[in-house]
Protein backbone atom coordinates (compact mmCIF):
# COMPACT_ATOMS: atom_id res chain seq x y z
CA UNK A 1 0.00 0.00 0.00
CA UNK A 2 1.28 3.37 -0.91
CA UNK A 3 -0.09 5.17 2.09
CA UNK A 4 2.01 4.39 5.16
CA UNK A 5 -0.39 5.79 7.73
CA UNK A 6 -3.22 3.81 6.24
CA UNK A 7 -1.15 0.63 6.35
CA UNK A 8 -0.41 1.19 10.02
CA UNK A 9 -4.03 1.87 10.82
CA UNK A 10 -5.19 -1.32 9.20
CA UNK A 11 -2.40 -3.45 10.59
CA UNK A 12 -3.38 -2.50 14.11
CA UNK A 13 -6.98 -3.30 13.26
CA UNK A 14 -6.03 -6.71 11.95
CA UNK A 15 -4.11 -7.42 15.14
CA UNK A 16 -7.12 -6.39 17.17
CA UNK A 17 -9.46 -8.63 15.20
CA UNK A 18 -7.01 -11.47 15.32
CA UNK A 19 -6.72 -11.47 19.10
CA UNK A 20 -10.47 -11.16 19.42
CA UNK A 21 -10.98 -14.16 17.18
CA UNK A 22 -8.55 -16.16 19.30
CA UNK A 23 -10.47 -15.39 22.45
CA UNK A 24 -13.72 -16.32 20.73
CA UNK A 25 -12.25 -19.62 19.64
CA UNK A 26 -11.28 -20.50 23.21
CA UNK A 27 -14.69 -19.48 24.48
CA UNK A 28 -16.42 -21.61 21.89
CA UNK A 29 -14.48 -24.67 22.98
CA UNK A 30 -15.49 -24.29 26.60
CA UNK A 31 -19.08 -23.47 25.72
CA UNK A 32 -19.20 -26.73 23.77
CA UNK A 33 -18.31 -28.56 26.97
CA UNK A 34 -20.96 -26.70 28.92
CA UNK A 35 -23.52 -27.53 26.25
CA UNK A 36 -22.59 -31.17 26.63
CA UNK A 37 -23.14 -30.94 30.41
CA UNK A 38 -26.49 -29.26 29.86
CA UNK A 39 -27.62 -32.03 27.52
CA UNK A 40 -26.65 -34.65 30.05
CA UNK A 41 -28.58 -32.96 32.82
CA UNK A 42 -31.60 -32.56 30.58
CA UNK A 43 -31.54 -36.26 29.72
CA UNK A 44 -31.23 -37.27 33.34
CA UNK A 45 -34.19 -35.15 34.36
CA UNK A 46 -36.38 -36.45 31.56
CA UNK A 47 -37.11 -39.37 33.87
CA UNK A 48 -39.96 -37.35 35.38
CA UNK A 49 -42.00 -37.82 32.24
CA UNK A 50 -41.69 -41.60 32.37
CA UNK A 51 -44.27 -43.82 33.90
CA UNK A 52 -43.21 -44.61 37.45
CA UNK A 53 -40.74 -41.77 37.13
CA UNK A 54 -41.83 -40.38 40.47
CA UNK A 55 -39.84 -42.93 42.47
CA UNK A 56 -36.68 -42.11 40.62
CA UNK A 57 -37.06 -38.35 40.78
CA UNK A 58 -34.91 -37.83 43.84
CA UNK A 59 -32.13 -40.03 42.55
CA UNK A 60 -32.05 -38.21 39.21
CA UNK A 61 -31.98 -34.90 41.04
CA UNK A 62 -28.89 -36.15 42.85
CA UNK A 63 -27.37 -37.13 39.55
CA UNK A 64 -28.15 -33.69 38.14
CA UNK A 65 -26.50 -32.09 41.13
CA UNK A 66 -23.37 -34.09 40.42
CA UNK A 67 -23.38 -32.97 36.83
CA UNK A 68 -23.72 -29.34 37.91
CA UNK A 69 -20.37 -29.88 39.55
CA UNK A 70 -18.81 -30.15 36.09
CA UNK A 71 -20.78 -27.13 34.92
CA UNK A 72 -19.24 -25.10 37.72
CA UNK A 73 -15.77 -26.22 36.67
CA UNK A 74 -16.42 -25.14 33.09
CA UNK A 75 -17.85 -21.76 34.05
CA UNK A 76 -14.75 -21.24 36.14
CA UNK A 77 -12.62 -21.81 33.05
CA UNK A 78 -14.83 -19.50 31.05
CA UNK A 79 -14.60 -16.71 33.58
CA UNK A 80 -10.82 -16.98 33.46
CA UNK A 81 -10.77 -16.30 29.72
CA UNK A 82 -13.31 -13.51 29.42
CA UNK A 83 -11.60 -10.20 30.22
CA UNK A 84 -13.21 -8.32 33.08
CA UNK A 85 -15.70 -5.69 31.99
CA UNK A 86 -16.18 -7.33 28.62
CA UNK A 87 -18.81 -9.90 29.54
CA UNK A 88 -21.30 -8.55 27.03
CA UNK A 89 -18.76 -8.36 24.24
CA UNK A 90 -18.71 -12.15 24.08
CA UNK A 91 -21.85 -13.28 25.84
CA UNK A 92 -23.57 -14.32 22.62
CA UNK A 93 -21.55 -17.51 22.85
CA UNK A 94 -22.84 -18.69 26.21
CA UNK A 95 -26.16 -16.87 26.50
CA UNK A 96 -28.27 -19.70 25.14
CA UNK A 97 -26.68 -22.49 27.13
CA UNK A 98 -26.82 -20.37 30.28
CA UNK A 99 -30.56 -19.89 29.83
CA UNK A 100 -30.92 -23.62 29.45
CA UNK A 101 -28.91 -24.27 32.60
CA UNK A 102 -31.03 -21.78 34.52
CA UNK A 103 -34.04 -23.79 33.45
CA UNK A 104 -32.39 -27.04 34.52
CA UNK A 105 -31.32 -25.63 37.87
CA UNK A 106 -34.83 -24.29 38.46
CA UNK A 107 -36.35 -27.64 37.53
CA UNK A 108 -34.03 -29.49 39.87
CA UNK A 109 -34.89 -27.21 42.76
CA UNK A 110 -38.59 -27.45 41.97
CA UNK A 111 -38.43 -31.23 42.02
CA UNK A 112 -36.46 -31.23 45.25
CA UNK A 113 -38.37 -28.74 47.34
CA UNK A 114 -41.17 -27.35 45.17
CA UNK A 115 -40.21 -23.70 45.35
CA UNK A 116 -39.08 -21.09 42.84
CA UNK A 117 -35.33 -20.78 42.81
CA UNK A 118 -33.88 -17.28 43.20
CA UNK A 119 -31.25 -15.85 40.89
CA UNK A 120 -28.73 -16.00 43.73
CA UNK A 121 -29.20 -19.73 44.12
CA UNK A 122 -28.94 -20.37 40.39
CA UNK A 123 -25.75 -18.33 40.26
CA UNK A 124 -24.44 -20.47 43.10
CA UNK A 125 -25.37 -23.69 41.31
CA UNK A 126 -23.60 -22.51 38.16
CA UNK A 127 -20.65 -21.19 40.11
CA UNK A 128 -20.92 -17.62 38.82
CA UNK A 129 -21.45 -14.25 40.48
CA UNK A 130 -24.76 -12.44 40.80
CA UNK A 131 -23.57 -8.86 40.34
CA UNK A 132 -21.83 -7.77 37.17
CA UNK A 133 -19.39 -5.74 39.26
CA UNK A 134 -18.11 -8.90 40.93
CA UNK A 135 -16.95 -10.57 37.74
CA UNK A 136 -18.38 -13.24 35.50
CA UNK A 137 -22.03 -13.16 36.46
CA UNK A 138 -25.47 -14.49 35.64
CA UNK A 139 -27.46 -12.09 33.53
CA UNK A 140 -30.90 -11.40 34.96
CA UNK A 141 -32.62 -11.76 31.61
CA UNK A 142 -30.99 -15.12 31.00
CA UNK A 143 -32.28 -16.30 34.36
CA UNK A 144 -35.80 -15.10 33.53
CA UNK A 145 -35.64 -16.84 30.16
CA UNK A 146 -34.73 -20.03 32.01
CA UNK A 147 -37.81 -19.68 34.21
CA UNK A 148 -40.03 -19.34 31.14
CA UNK A 149 -38.52 -22.51 29.71
CA UNK A 150 -39.27 -24.17 33.03
CA UNK A 151 -42.98 -23.35 32.65
CA UNK A 152 -43.16 -25.15 29.32
CA UNK A 153 -41.51 -28.18 30.82
CA UNK A 154 -43.89 -28.13 33.77
CA UNK A 155 -46.89 -27.98 31.44
CA UNK A 156 -45.69 -31.20 29.90
CA UNK A 157 -44.94 -32.60 33.33
CA UNK A 158 -48.51 -31.87 34.48
CA UNK A 159 -49.93 -33.93 31.63
CA UNK A 160 -47.57 -36.83 32.21
CA UNK A 161 -48.13 -36.82 35.97
CA UNK A 162 -51.79 -37.46 35.40
CA UNK A 163 -50.96 -40.30 33.05
CA UNK A 164 -48.88 -41.98 35.72
CA UNK A 165 -51.63 -41.46 38.26
CA UNK A 166 -50.21 -38.58 40.25
CA UNK A 167 -53.16 -36.21 40.59
CA UNK A 168 -51.49 -34.02 43.17
CA UNK A 169 -48.67 -32.79 40.99
CA UNK A 170 -50.76 -30.79 38.50
CA UNK A 171 -52.27 -28.76 41.33
CA UNK A 172 -48.85 -28.00 42.70
CA UNK A 173 -47.65 -27.03 39.24
CA UNK A 174 -50.70 -24.88 38.63
CA UNK A 175 -50.09 -22.87 41.78
CA UNK A 176 -46.39 -22.58 41.04
CA UNK A 177 -46.80 -21.41 37.47
CA UNK A 178 -49.67 -19.11 38.48
CA UNK A 179 -47.39 -17.31 40.91
CA UNK A 180 -44.63 -17.15 38.37
CA UNK A 181 -47.03 -15.68 35.83
CA UNK A 182 -48.14 -13.07 38.35
CA UNK A 183 -44.50 -12.28 38.98
CA UNK A 184 -43.71 -11.77 35.32
CA UNK A 185 -46.63 -9.39 35.03
CA UNK A 186 -44.85 -7.06 37.43
CA UNK A 187 -41.98 -6.57 35.02
CA UNK A 188 -41.86 -3.80 32.47
CA UNK A 189 -40.65 -5.76 29.51
CA UNK A 190 -39.33 -4.05 26.44
CA UNK A 191 -40.19 -5.37 23.03
CA UNK A 192 -37.32 -7.83 23.06
CA UNK A 193 -36.79 -11.58 23.05
CA UNK A 194 -37.74 -11.91 26.72
CA UNK A 195 -41.05 -10.24 26.01
CA UNK A 196 -41.73 -12.59 23.13
CA UNK A 197 -40.92 -15.59 25.24
CA UNK A 198 -43.15 -14.27 28.02
CA UNK A 199 -46.03 -13.92 25.56
CA UNK A 200 -45.85 -17.67 25.01
CA UNK A 201 -46.25 -18.30 28.74
CA UNK A 202 -50.03 -18.01 28.55
CA UNK A 203 -50.20 -21.16 26.46
CA UNK A 204 -48.37 -23.11 29.15
CA UNK A 205 -50.66 -21.63 31.79
CA UNK A 206 -53.68 -22.62 29.74
CA UNK A 207 -52.43 -26.16 29.26
CA UNK A 208 -51.94 -26.62 32.98
CA UNK A 209 -55.35 -25.16 33.76
CA UNK A 210 -56.94 -27.57 31.34
CA UNK A 211 -55.33 -30.48 33.13
CA UNK A 212 -56.55 -29.21 36.50
CA UNK A 213 -60.00 -28.67 35.02
CA UNK A 214 -60.12 -32.21 33.68
CA UNK A 215 -59.19 -33.56 37.09
CA UNK A 216 -61.74 -31.53 39.01
CA UNK A 217 -64.63 -32.15 36.65
CA UNK A 218 -64.12 -35.89 37.04
CA UNK A 219 -63.70 -35.70 40.74
CA UNK A 220 -60.10 -36.78 40.57
CA UNK A 221 -58.82 -33.73 42.36
CA UNK A 222 -57.35 -34.90 45.68
CA UNK A 223 -59.19 -33.60 48.71
CA UNK A 224 -62.31 -32.55 46.82
CA UNK A 225 -65.75 -33.76 47.94
CA UNK A 226 -66.34 -35.93 44.91
CA UNK A 227 -63.07 -37.81 45.43
CA UNK A 228 -64.15 -38.69 48.91
CA UNK A 229 -67.55 -39.75 47.59
CA UNK A 230 -65.99 -42.17 45.13
CA UNK A 231 -63.61 -43.64 47.64
CA UNK A 232 -66.37 -44.30 50.13
CA UNK B 1 -53.12 -19.28 -1.99
CA UNK B 2 -54.55 -16.57 0.21
CA UNK B 3 -57.95 -18.11 -0.40
CA UNK B 4 -56.76 -21.31 1.21
CA UNK B 5 -55.18 -19.60 4.08
CA UNK B 6 -58.08 -17.34 4.85
CA UNK B 7 -60.55 -19.71 6.48
CA UNK B 8 -57.82 -21.56 8.25
CA UNK B 9 -56.53 -18.44 9.85
CA UNK B 10 -59.98 -17.32 10.76
CA UNK B 11 -60.69 -20.57 12.51
CA UNK B 12 -57.47 -20.35 14.39
CA UNK B 13 -58.21 -16.83 15.44
CA UNK B 14 -61.61 -17.54 16.91
CA UNK B 15 -60.24 -20.48 18.84
CA UNK B 16 -57.51 -18.28 20.14
CA UNK B 17 -60.05 -15.73 21.34
CA UNK B 18 -61.94 -18.29 23.36
CA UNK B 19 -58.73 -19.43 24.98
CA UNK B 20 -57.81 -15.96 25.91
CA UNK B 21 -61.01 -15.25 27.75
CA UNK B 22 -60.61 -18.39 29.79
CA UNK B 23 -57.01 -17.74 30.69
CA UNK B 24 -57.75 -14.15 31.59
CA UNK B 25 -60.39 -15.14 34.12
CA UNK B 26 -58.24 -17.72 35.75
CA UNK B 27 -55.26 -15.41 35.74
CA UNK B 28 -57.20 -12.75 37.59
CA UNK B 29 -58.28 -15.29 40.14
CA UNK B 30 -54.71 -16.31 40.75
CA UNK B 31 -53.61 -12.70 40.99
CA UNK B 32 -56.26 -11.94 43.59
CA UNK B 33 -55.16 -14.83 45.73
CA UNK B 34 -51.57 -13.76 45.82
CA UNK B 35 -50.66 -11.14 48.35
CA UNK B 36 -47.68 -8.84 48.31
CA UNK B 37 -45.78 -10.88 50.84
CA UNK B 38 -45.61 -13.89 48.59
CA UNK B 39 -41.91 -14.73 48.21
CA UNK B 40 -42.22 -15.06 44.44
CA UNK B 41 -43.83 -11.63 44.13
CA UNK B 42 -41.16 -10.12 46.38
CA UNK B 43 -38.46 -11.69 44.25
CA UNK B 44 -39.97 -10.37 41.04
CA UNK B 45 -40.33 -6.87 42.42
CA UNK B 46 -36.57 -6.83 42.86
CA UNK B 47 -36.00 -8.18 39.38
CA UNK B 48 -38.38 -5.59 37.96
CA UNK B 49 -36.48 -2.77 39.60
CA UNK B 50 -33.21 -4.08 38.18
CA UNK B 51 -34.62 -4.38 34.68
CA UNK B 52 -36.06 -0.87 34.86
CA UNK B 53 -32.72 0.60 35.89
CA UNK B 54 -31.07 -1.06 32.94
CA UNK B 55 -33.72 0.03 30.45
CA UNK B 56 -33.69 3.59 31.74
CA UNK B 57 -29.93 3.83 31.38
CA UNK B 58 -30.22 2.42 27.89
CA UNK B 59 -32.80 5.03 26.95
CA UNK B 60 -30.74 7.89 28.34
CA UNK B 61 -27.74 6.77 26.31
CA UNK B 62 -29.85 6.43 23.16
CA UNK B 63 -31.00 10.00 23.64
CA UNK B 64 -27.47 11.36 23.90
CA UNK B 65 -26.41 9.23 20.96
CA UNK B 66 -29.18 10.71 18.84
CA UNK B 67 -28.00 14.23 19.67
CA UNK B 68 -24.48 13.25 18.65
CA UNK B 69 -25.74 11.87 15.34
CA UNK B 70 -27.63 15.04 14.48
CA UNK B 71 -24.78 17.38 15.41
CA UNK B 72 -22.27 15.23 13.50
CA UNK B 73 -24.39 15.35 10.39
CA UNK B 74 -24.58 19.10 10.66
CA UNK B 75 -20.81 19.33 10.99
CA UNK B 76 -20.40 17.21 7.87
CA UNK B 77 -22.77 19.49 6.03
CA UNK B 78 -20.79 22.47 7.20
CA UNK B 79 -17.57 20.88 5.97
CA UNK B 80 -19.07 20.22 2.58
CA UNK B 81 -19.57 23.93 2.21
CA UNK B 82 -15.85 24.44 2.80
CA UNK B 83 -15.21 23.79 -0.87
CA UNK B 84 -14.70 27.47 -1.38
CA UNK B 85 -11.54 28.93 -2.83
CA UNK B 86 -11.43 31.73 -0.32
CA UNK B 87 -8.61 30.86 2.03
CA UNK B 88 -9.80 32.81 5.06
CA UNK B 89 -13.35 31.58 4.78
CA UNK B 90 -12.21 27.99 4.63
CA UNK B 91 -10.08 28.50 7.69
CA UNK B 92 -13.10 29.90 9.48
CA UNK B 93 -15.19 26.86 8.64
CA UNK B 94 -12.46 24.51 9.79
CA UNK B 95 -12.17 26.32 13.09
CA UNK B 96 -15.88 26.13 13.66
CA UNK B 97 -15.98 22.42 12.82
CA UNK B 98 -13.07 21.79 15.17
CA UNK B 99 -14.82 23.66 17.95
CA UNK B 100 -18.08 21.80 17.49
CA UNK B 101 -16.36 18.42 17.35
CA UNK B 102 -14.58 19.18 20.58
CA UNK B 103 -17.82 20.29 22.14
CA UNK B 104 -19.27 16.89 21.32
CA UNK B 105 -16.35 15.21 23.04
CA UNK B 106 -16.55 17.48 26.05
CA UNK B 107 -20.30 17.36 26.54
CA UNK B 108 -22.21 14.55 24.88
CA UNK B 109 -19.56 11.85 25.01
CA UNK B 110 -18.75 12.79 28.56
CA UNK B 111 -22.41 12.21 29.34
CA UNK B 112 -22.27 8.72 27.90
CA UNK B 113 -18.99 8.01 29.66
CA UNK B 114 -20.54 8.95 32.99
CA UNK B 115 -23.57 6.75 32.34
CA UNK B 116 -21.27 3.85 31.50
CA UNK B 117 -19.00 4.29 34.48
CA UNK B 118 -18.76 0.98 36.36
CA UNK B 119 -20.88 -0.70 33.71
CA UNK B 120 -19.99 -2.99 30.89
CA UNK B 121 -19.91 -0.72 27.83
CA UNK B 122 -20.62 -3.63 25.53
CA UNK B 123 -24.00 -4.12 27.19
CA UNK B 124 -25.03 -0.67 26.01
CA UNK B 125 -23.00 -0.54 22.81
CA UNK B 126 -26.09 -0.84 20.66
CA UNK B 127 -27.48 2.28 22.30
CA UNK B 128 -24.62 4.51 21.22
CA UNK B 129 -23.05 2.83 18.19
CA UNK B 130 -24.94 5.06 15.72
CA UNK B 131 -23.76 8.24 17.39
CA UNK B 132 -20.17 7.08 17.60
CA UNK B 133 -20.04 6.07 13.94
CA UNK B 134 -21.48 9.35 12.76
CA UNK B 135 -19.08 11.27 14.97
CA UNK B 136 -16.08 9.39 13.65
CA UNK B 137 -17.27 10.01 10.14
CA UNK B 138 -17.42 13.75 10.83
CA UNK B 139 -14.08 13.76 12.62
CA UNK B 140 -12.21 11.89 9.89
CA UNK B 141 -13.74 14.06 7.21
CA UNK B 142 -12.60 17.13 9.08
CA UNK B 143 -9.08 15.75 9.50
CA UNK B 144 -8.88 14.80 5.87
CA UNK B 145 -10.04 18.17 4.57
CA UNK B 146 -7.81 20.16 6.84
CA UNK B 147 -4.65 18.05 6.93
CA UNK B 148 -5.10 15.69 3.99
CA UNK B 149 -4.63 12.73 6.32
CA UNK B 150 -6.59 10.94 8.98
CA UNK B 151 -5.22 10.14 12.40
CA UNK B 152 -5.05 6.64 13.81
CA UNK B 153 -7.60 5.63 16.39
CA UNK B 154 -5.08 5.70 19.25
CA UNK B 155 -5.03 9.48 19.15
CA UNK B 156 -8.77 9.46 19.45
CA UNK B 157 -8.78 7.32 22.57
CA UNK B 158 -6.65 9.90 24.32
CA UNK B 159 -9.39 12.45 23.88
CA UNK B 160 -12.01 10.23 25.41
CA UNK B 161 -10.52 10.27 28.87
CA UNK B 162 -12.17 12.59 31.31
CA UNK B 163 -10.98 13.74 34.65
CA UNK B 164 -13.87 14.11 37.03
CA UNK B 165 -13.09 15.92 40.24
CA UNK B 166 -14.23 14.09 43.33
CA UNK B 167 -16.03 16.47 45.57
CA UNK B 168 -14.73 16.26 49.12
CA UNK B 169 -17.33 15.10 51.58
CA UNK B 170 -17.89 16.15 55.16
CA UNK B 171 -16.90 19.34 56.94
CA UNK B 172 -14.30 21.61 55.52
CA UNK B 173 -11.08 21.45 57.38
CA UNK B 174 -8.85 24.42 57.74
CA UNK B 175 -6.31 22.90 55.47
CA UNK B 176 -6.74 23.34 51.78
CA UNK B 177 -7.89 20.03 50.44
CA UNK B 178 -6.28 18.51 47.46
CA UNK B 179 -8.66 18.08 44.64
CA UNK B 180 -8.51 14.48 43.58
CA UNK B 181 -9.68 13.32 40.21
CA UNK B 182 -11.05 10.09 39.00
CA UNK B 183 -10.60 9.11 35.42
CA UNK B 184 -13.62 8.13 33.38
CA UNK B 185 -12.98 6.60 30.00
CA UNK B 186 -15.37 6.53 27.11
CA UNK B 187 -14.82 3.10 25.60
CA UNK B 188 -15.07 2.95 21.84
CA UNK B 189 -14.41 -0.51 20.45
CA UNK B 190 -12.02 -0.41 17.55
CA UNK B 191 -14.60 -1.93 15.23
CA UNK B 192 -16.72 1.19 15.69
CA UNK B 193 -13.85 3.33 14.47
CA UNK B 194 -13.63 1.35 11.26
CA UNK B 195 -17.36 1.33 10.72
CA UNK B 196 -17.24 5.11 10.98
CA UNK B 197 -14.30 5.15 8.61
CA UNK B 198 -16.25 3.20 6.00
CA UNK B 199 -19.02 5.80 6.24
CA UNK B 200 -16.43 8.52 5.86
CA UNK B 201 -15.60 7.28 2.37
CA UNK B 202 -19.20 8.04 1.41
CA UNK B 203 -18.54 11.69 2.20
CA UNK B 204 -15.35 11.53 0.17
CA UNK B 205 -17.31 10.33 -2.81
CA UNK B 206 -19.76 13.19 -2.48
CA UNK B 207 -16.82 15.54 -2.18
CA UNK B 208 -15.20 14.06 -5.25
CA UNK B 209 -18.29 14.61 -7.37
CA UNK B 210 -18.83 18.11 -6.01
CA UNK B 211 -15.23 18.94 -6.86
CA UNK B 212 -15.92 17.99 -10.39
CA UNK B 213 -18.75 20.49 -10.48
CA UNK B 214 -16.50 23.25 -9.25
CA UNK B 215 -13.79 22.25 -11.71
CA UNK B 216 -11.33 21.10 -9.08
CA UNK B 217 -10.12 18.16 -11.13
CA UNK B 218 -6.84 17.43 -9.33
CA UNK B 219 -8.71 16.89 -6.11
CA UNK B 220 -10.89 14.24 -7.74
CA UNK B 221 -7.86 12.09 -8.48
CA UNK B 222 -6.39 12.68 -5.06
CA UNK B 223 -9.59 11.69 -3.25
CA UNK B 224 -10.11 8.70 -5.49
CA UNK B 225 -6.63 7.41 -4.74
CA UNK B 226 -7.16 7.95 -1.06
CA UNK B 227 -10.31 5.87 -1.08
CA UNK B 228 -8.45 3.20 -3.03
CA UNK B 229 -5.99 2.99 -0.14
CA UNK B 230 -8.81 2.66 2.35
CA UNK B 231 -10.52 0.00 0.29
CA UNK B 232 -7.27 -1.92 0.03
CA UNK B 233 -6.94 -1.70 3.79
CA UNK B 234 -10.39 -3.14 4.31
CA UNK B 235 -9.62 -5.95 1.92
CA UNK B 236 -6.48 -6.80 3.85
CA UNK B 237 -8.32 -7.53 7.08
CA UNK B 238 -10.11 -10.72 7.89
CA UNK B 239 -13.64 -9.56 8.53
CA UNK B 240 -15.32 -12.94 8.61
CA UNK B 241 -17.84 -13.06 11.40
CA UNK B 242 -18.44 -9.31 11.34
CA UNK B 243 -21.50 -8.83 9.21
CA UNK B 244 -21.61 -5.11 9.70
CA UNK B 245 -18.10 -4.63 8.33
CA UNK B 246 -18.83 -6.79 5.31
CA UNK B 247 -21.88 -4.72 4.51
CA UNK B 248 -19.92 -1.48 4.75
CA UNK B 249 -17.16 -2.82 2.54
CA UNK B 250 -19.76 -3.52 -0.10
CA UNK B 251 -21.06 0.06 0.04
CA UNK B 252 -17.48 1.32 0.05
CA UNK B 253 -16.82 -0.55 -3.13
CA UNK B 254 -19.87 0.97 -4.79
CA UNK B 255 -18.67 4.46 -3.88
CA UNK B 256 -15.20 3.68 -5.13
CA UNK B 257 -16.46 2.38 -8.46
CA UNK B 258 -18.42 5.58 -8.88
CA UNK B 259 -15.33 7.68 -8.25
CA UNK B 260 -13.16 5.60 -10.53
CA UNK B 261 -15.67 6.10 -13.24
CA UNK B 262 -15.52 9.84 -12.65
CA UNK B 263 -11.75 9.81 -12.98
CA UNK B 264 -11.99 7.73 -16.11
CA UNK B 265 -14.39 10.23 -17.66
CA UNK B 266 -12.16 13.13 -16.82
CA UNK B 267 -9.28 11.38 -18.52
CA UNK B 268 -11.21 10.34 -21.59
CA UNK B 269 -13.40 13.34 -22.23
CA UNK B 270 -11.43 16.00 -20.41
CA UNK B 271 -10.31 17.56 -23.66
CA UNK B 272 -13.68 17.36 -25.38
CA UNK B 273 -15.90 19.47 -23.21
CA UNK B 274 -15.38 22.37 -20.83
CA UNK B 275 -14.63 21.31 -17.29
CA UNK B 276 -17.79 22.66 -15.72
CA UNK B 277 -19.88 20.63 -18.15
CA UNK B 278 -18.20 17.38 -17.18
CA UNK B 279 -20.12 17.13 -13.95
CA UNK B 280 -23.46 17.10 -15.73
CA UNK B 281 -22.36 14.41 -18.12
CA UNK B 282 -20.89 12.18 -15.45
CA UNK B 283 -23.77 12.60 -13.03
CA UNK B 284 -26.15 11.61 -15.77
CA UNK B 285 -24.12 8.48 -16.44
CA UNK B 286 -23.80 7.65 -12.79
CA UNK B 287 -27.51 7.90 -12.28
CA UNK B 288 -27.90 5.02 -14.66
CA UNK B 289 -25.19 2.92 -13.11
CA UNK B 290 -26.14 3.57 -9.55
CA UNK B 291 -29.48 3.85 -7.93
CA UNK B 292 -28.23 3.20 -4.46
CA UNK B 293 -30.06 5.16 -1.81
CA UNK B 294 -28.40 8.20 -0.38
CA UNK B 295 -28.58 8.75 3.33
CA UNK B 296 -28.96 12.49 2.94
CA UNK B 297 -27.95 15.04 5.50
CA UNK B 298 -29.57 17.70 7.55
Amino acid sequence: MSNIIMTEIFTSFQDYLHSEQNVREEIRNIVKEIEKNAREILTVLQIIHQENGAQQTSSSCLKARQLFEEVRENYKKLSAIVPSGQYYRFNDHWRYVTQRLCFLAALTVFLEVGILVSINTVAEILGVKVQASEGFHLDLEDYLMGLLQLCSELARFAVNSVTSGDYNRPLEISKFVGELNAGFRLLNLKNDSLRKRFDALKYDVKKIEEVVYDLSIRGLKPGSASTEATTE
Amino acid sequence: MSGNRGPHRKGHYSKHRNDKAKVGDKGREVLEQIDDNNPVIKMFKEYGAELDTKHDRHERIVKISRDITIESKRIIFLLHSAATDLEHKREQIFNEADLRLNQLIEKSFKGIALELEDHDPYLYLRAYTAGVQEFIEALLYYQFLRYGEIQPSQNLCEKFKYMIPILPKGNDNTEVMEISNREVVMVIPLTEFFLGMADFTGELMRRCINNLGSGNIDDCFRICNYVKDIYMGFLSINSSGYKEIGRKIYILKQSLLKMEYVCYNIQVRGSEIPKHMLATVINANNAEVNNEEDEGYY
